[in-house]
């Protein structure tokens, strides 16, 4: 019965998924926050960094990948709910008997997906267009590193977008997190160029152990048993990140329910 | 055994007026509401824009949580056991948005379809024919963007029909259809109905009302004011007969005076084009209208007609027409 049940439910998320893909593919702002924004910040980076540039080149290429990763994460995964609200499918959806959590998992799965895409324009921009040498220390960590950030920007996802539904006054603030995280999570520079007492509140954020991770994989100098560190503060907060998100959608369907807004645009 | 069954359902909503000295204002939507609908049977709800029709069908269809009393849906509570009823039940609101207009068709039915967690192979075979049913066979493969209201009211009803459920919600199910649009799906709902499903309608159009529903609660101002047959219904207005008179700019002050005859039971004016019409309902019948034209003395006059009462008439008189 269970695994009956499982399967539904993993075949309406990846449907969920192919349906988001298929309407970001129209999303003007999704190509300009996976495609465009990272590589206006990776120009920038290269031009700042200068004479070093060679050395910090990796750095570069997935440090503004990822930048790419959070707009992406804070702004389509922390909408999805509110979108369907303003959109009148929020009714549609919460009355099957698949649960909204899982439908918003496949959701967050298709948007971090296809942010890595930022990686990819980034490392085109710099070997490509600016000529430059780039290769992966660690690529084995690397690609373990990428997919437990996947997984971990999922999972961080599920929490956001019930807030945000719960709380439309923390939603206003939407632009204003962009980019203290980028900054906090040391996705274009160390966090250790920044005042002691920011670390406690870098730690404390899923996005900076995946940029951690990365960095480390990715430019070396960093011994595997720091980037395992790193991959299980992401596994502990994605088992946070799920705990915490089904309690936020029970108290956020209930109160919906109640308040009858489910269907306000 | 009944498919549903509601027991003094009451929903409140609350409201804010003003911003500096702000006060919390209460709606009661639905109020004290009973009624039950047999397995296999054809339940209509009417009444007026705000009565409460669609609130009771969103408690129904679990998206809303009843304020006071309970309502449960094959033998499910509407609260405690949503989960349970989720699967079971498709439901419709009028009006075209609820599908993703970027996507084509046959993608929103293909999504919606894994959501009711339809077999695959049985969707494959299902869309088409569901398609085939409400008309779009040839239009499934385009964006919904470029749909017009009606066909998007049409595919909702292709999407409420994806999991078979065994009891369907259908709130103004025809609104925005053309006529013969309509009239086609008035068949599918007879069809359903032969099939047995348990369907609670709700509708602005009496003849619907009168042409489908077995029974009929009207609803107004969230209380429910009468509740029978069809025919039990009119049978509330059998005493009276309708005077139709056509009439080109009857001032206000005239259809007051009207409304104070002694044998005027209600009066009504309908807007159409250049013209009104004046529905008196009256218990001595044609012998009403001389006095009824006397007391019009100088308002241009066209048709009159002497007519029995209809479902229409009996709703009129129920939520207060005069």
């Amino acid at each position: 019965m269970h695994s009956w049940w499982a399967m539904k439910n993993l075949r309406a998320m990846k449907s969920s998924a192919v349906m988001t893909f298929r309407q970001n593919v129209f999303d003007m702002f999704i190509i300009f926050g996976v495609l465009i924004q990272p590589l206006l910040i990776a120009t920038l980076a290269l031009w700042m960094i200068g004479d070093r540039v060679s050395e910090a080149i990796i750095f570069i290429v997935v440090g503004s990948g990822m930048t790419g990763l959070w707009t992406n994460l804070l702004f389509e995964s922390g909408n999805s709910i509110t979108q369907e609200r303003w959109t009148g499918t929020l009714e549609m959806i919460t009355a099957t008997p698949t649960p909204i959590s899982v439908i918003v998992f496949g959701k967050n799965l298709a948007n971090v997906s296809q942010s890595l895409g930022s990686m990819f324009v980034c490392y085109s921009l710099v070997s490509w267009v600016f000529g430059y040498q780039v290769s992966i220390q660690q690529p084995l960590l690397f690609i373990l590193s990428l997919g437990m950030t996947v997984i971990a920007f999922i999972c961080f996802g599920l929490i956001i977008s019930p807030i945000f539904l719960l709380n439309p006054s923390v939603q206003r603030w939407q632009n204003a997190l962009e980019y203290p995280v980028y900054i906090l999570c040391g996705f274009l520079f160390p966090i250790a160029l920044l005042p002691d007492w920011t670390t406690p509140f870098s730690y404390l954020l899923p996005p900076y152990w995946a940029a951690r991770a990365l960095h480390g994989a990715s430019s070396g100098g960093t011994s595997p048993s720091d980037i395992g560190f790193s991959l299980l503060m992401l596994v502990v907060f994605s088992i946070l990140s799920l705990l915490i998100s089904q309690i936020l959608f029970r108290i956020m369907l209930r109160k919906v329910r109640e308040d009858a807004t489910l269907g306000l645009q | 055994m009944n498919a549903i069954e509601i027991r003094n359902l009451r929903r409140v909503f609350k409201t804010s007026i003003g911003v500096i000295r702000r006060k919390i204002k209460e709606i009661v939507a639905v109020d004290d509401i009973c009624f039950d609908v047999p397995h296999g049977s054809l339940f209509g709800l009417l009444g007026p824009n705000g009565a409460g029709k669609t609130t009771t069908v969103k408690m129904l269809t679990t998206l809303l949580i009843p304020t006071a009393g309970s309502a449960s849906v094959l033998g499910y509570d509407v609260v405690e056991h949503a989960d349970a009823i989720r699967g079971r039940i498709g439901f419709i609101f009028g009006g075209e948005r609820g599908l993703y207009w970027r996507l084509s068709g046959i993608n929103n039915l293909r999504y919606f379809a894994s959501l009711y967690h339809v077999d695959p192979k049985v969707s494959d075979e299902r869309i088409p024919y569901l398609l085939d049913l409400v008309g779009l066979k040839d239009r499934g493969q385009e964006r919904v963007e470029g749909y017009s209201r009606g066909m998007k009211q049409r595919l909702h009803i292709a999407r409420t029909l994806l999991h078979d459920p065994e009891v369907l919600f259908l709130d103004e199910p025809t609104m925005g259809l053309d006529p013969v649009g309509a009239r086609e799906l008035r068949q599918v709902i007879r069809n359903l109905q032969a099939e047995k499903k348990t369907i609670l309608l709700t509708t602005h159009y009496m003849f619907e009302a009168d042409a489908l529903c077995e029974r009929i609660a009207v609803i107004d101002h969230g209380r429910i004011v009468a509740m029978d047959t069809p025919e039990g219904l009119k049978d509330l207005v059998s005493d009276l007969s309708v005077i139709e008179i056509e009439v080109f700019g009857l001032p206000d002050k005239t259809l007051g005076q009207l409304r104070q005859l002694p044998f005027i039971d209600t009066v009504n004016v309908e807007d159409q084009d250049q013209r009104q019409i004046l529905l008196a309902h009256s218990p001595i019948g044609s012998e009403a209208v001389p006095e009824l034209l006397a007391a019009m003395d100088g308002v241009r006059v066209g048709k009159v007609i002497v007519r029995e009462p209809t479902l229409e008439d009996a709703y009129v008189r129920l939520v207060g027409g005069s």
